[in-house]
């Protein structure tokens, strides 16, 4: 039960209070895991963190946001190219 | 005013912070640009832009420190006019115009920018989306008779060579945006160009495009845009840029820019599947315009503007806190559909701040 009502927290993110009440970065408000992980992952996820933070990989000001991994690939599949059919006005659920 | 300076570390996030100085009046100093880096300090096209931005304006100050690794901005007035702009090859005219769209229709004249360089690659929005995209969402806010984009010549990397005229009318206040319905998807609209390479790649990313899209609209206009000699610019290159419209006039766009060894069916899928991921985020706001579109509600007449949107980008949550900064403006960000539990869609709310357009010559 305590599994389920973190989940739907983590759905619902306060974000008036993450954004200007919080010390996080806008990424780690977007990526981190906030509440369900324990000590340890906290641990691991800063200091790579940290790592990257000094890497050579440079962050771009970038006006498009890079896609997820997978992101693209998953249109592949026919049910959920179906699944959005209410979006468009020929669509008959109205969603 | 002394409290009039604000801080700010990292070469991240720049060009929004010298939008908001630069609309604010407040100065800024931004250190710790790339201070680890083995190349530290600024990039070309950083000091490009900070050029560039001197030239739109008048009596702006730029302090840029010997290992450029910290720079000194005091923002002088939004001039306008005329001005044509050299961009470096190491980014599109995108990095440039983005900005300068969010300053133009504050200037004192309005202002005719040409630029030159890359007109679309894979990190900015290319001149195709922000001429049917960017330009349409500043209609919103009532800047719109004289708003053009003339694509005078395409440049694809690495060579560049195109040229573009942006041309952008002033306005004394921006409208109060109330846009909280994102409608239906209604139609469908893209570009498809194809530059010193067979002009049939053009047609080929279409077909691979429609076969995703049929099933949806029959309102699906995809146009093959071809440009020849001079005009084609010096390196080779295609693309597809892809939008579709509601019943209420929400955008949402994507594009796919030509790969080595990619068949162009395939950068016309990757195109189609990238504007599907955007309709299924929903609201009425595209992603890549949250900013834009947050900015001006935060210039917008004193009354409560409402905007729904998608989650926050990265680069939105910062433009957010950038604006508490140099505006004192909250938003007030709460889920659209609260009974929903599938929606992750939010209403962006904030009072305007009432910007008045001071630099307009009365006339």
């Amino acid at each position: 039960a305590q599994a389920l009502a973190s989940s739907q927290e983590s759905k619902r993110k306060n974000w008036i209070k993450l954004i200007y009440n919080s010390d996080l970065t806008p990424e780690e408000i977007l990526h981190g895991e906030t509440k369900d992980t324990d000590e340890e992952d906290v641990d691991d996820f800063f200091t790579i963190k940290r790592k990257s933070d000094v890497s050579e990989t440079e962050v771009l000001d970038m006006g498009k946001e890079a896609y997820e991994e997978g992101e693209l690939e998953k249109w592949e599949d026919e049910e959920l190219l179906e699944s959005i059919r209410g979006l468009f006005i020929t669509g008959q659920d109205a969603g | 005013m002394s409290s009039s300076l604000l801080t700010f570390s990292g070469h991240q996030y720049l060009r929004q912070r010298l939008v908001l100085s630069i609309l604010s009046g407040k100065h800024i100093r931004i250190d710790k640009i790339r201070p680890e880096d083995k190349n530290p300090g600024l990039r070309d096209y950083e000091i490009s832009l900070l050029r560039l931005l001197e030239r739109v304006t008048n009596g702006t100050i730029i302090e840029i420190s010997v290992t450029g690794t910290a720079l000194l901005l005091r923002p002088g007035v939004i001039s306008g006019g005329t001005v044509v702009h050299e961009c470096p090859l190491t980014r599109s005219v995108g990095y440039f115009l983005e900005p300068v769209i969010m300053l133009a229709p504050f200037s004192k004249k309005p202002l005719n920018l040409t630029l030159t360089g890359i007109t679309t690659d894979e990190n900015d929005l290319s001149v195709d989306l922000l001429r049917t995209v960017t330009l349409s969402h500043l209609q919103l806010f009532g800047i719109s008779d004289g708003l053009e984009l003339r694509i005078k010549k395409r440049g694809a990397a690495p060579g560049g060579g195109g040229e573009v005229q942006f041309l952008c009318p002033i306005v004394k206040q921006v409208k109060t945006l109330n846009f909280v319905e994102p409608g239906k998807i209604k139609r469908i609209r893209g570009i498809s160009h194809a530059v010193r390479v067979n002009p049939q790649f053009s047609n080929r990313m279409i077909e691979a495009a429609r076969s995703i899209l049929n099933r949806y609209i029959p309102d699906i206009y995809l146009y093959s845009d071809v440009y020849k000699g001079e005009e084609s610019g010096k390196s080779p290159g295609y693309a597809l840029s892809i939008l579709a419209e509601s019943t209420t006039g929400a955008i949402h766009c994507a594009e796919a820019i030509s790969q080595a060894g990619v068949a162009p069916e395939d950068i016309g899928l990757k195109a189609t599947r990238a504007l599907l991921s955007e309709i299924n985020r929903g609201g009425c706001v595209d992603r890549r315009h949250q900013t834009l579109i947050l900015l001006m509600m935060v210039l917008g007449s004193e009354d409560v503007g409402r905007c729904r949107m998608s989650e926050p980008t990265a680069k939105t949550i910062q433009f957010l806190r950038d604006v508490q900064s140099f505006f004192g403006t909250s938003f007030k960000v709460v889920q659209a559909d609260p009974s929903d539990p599938e929606s992750s869609q939010l209403v962006y709310s904030c009072y305007g701040t009432g910007y008045v357009n001071a630099n307009r010559t009365l006339a």
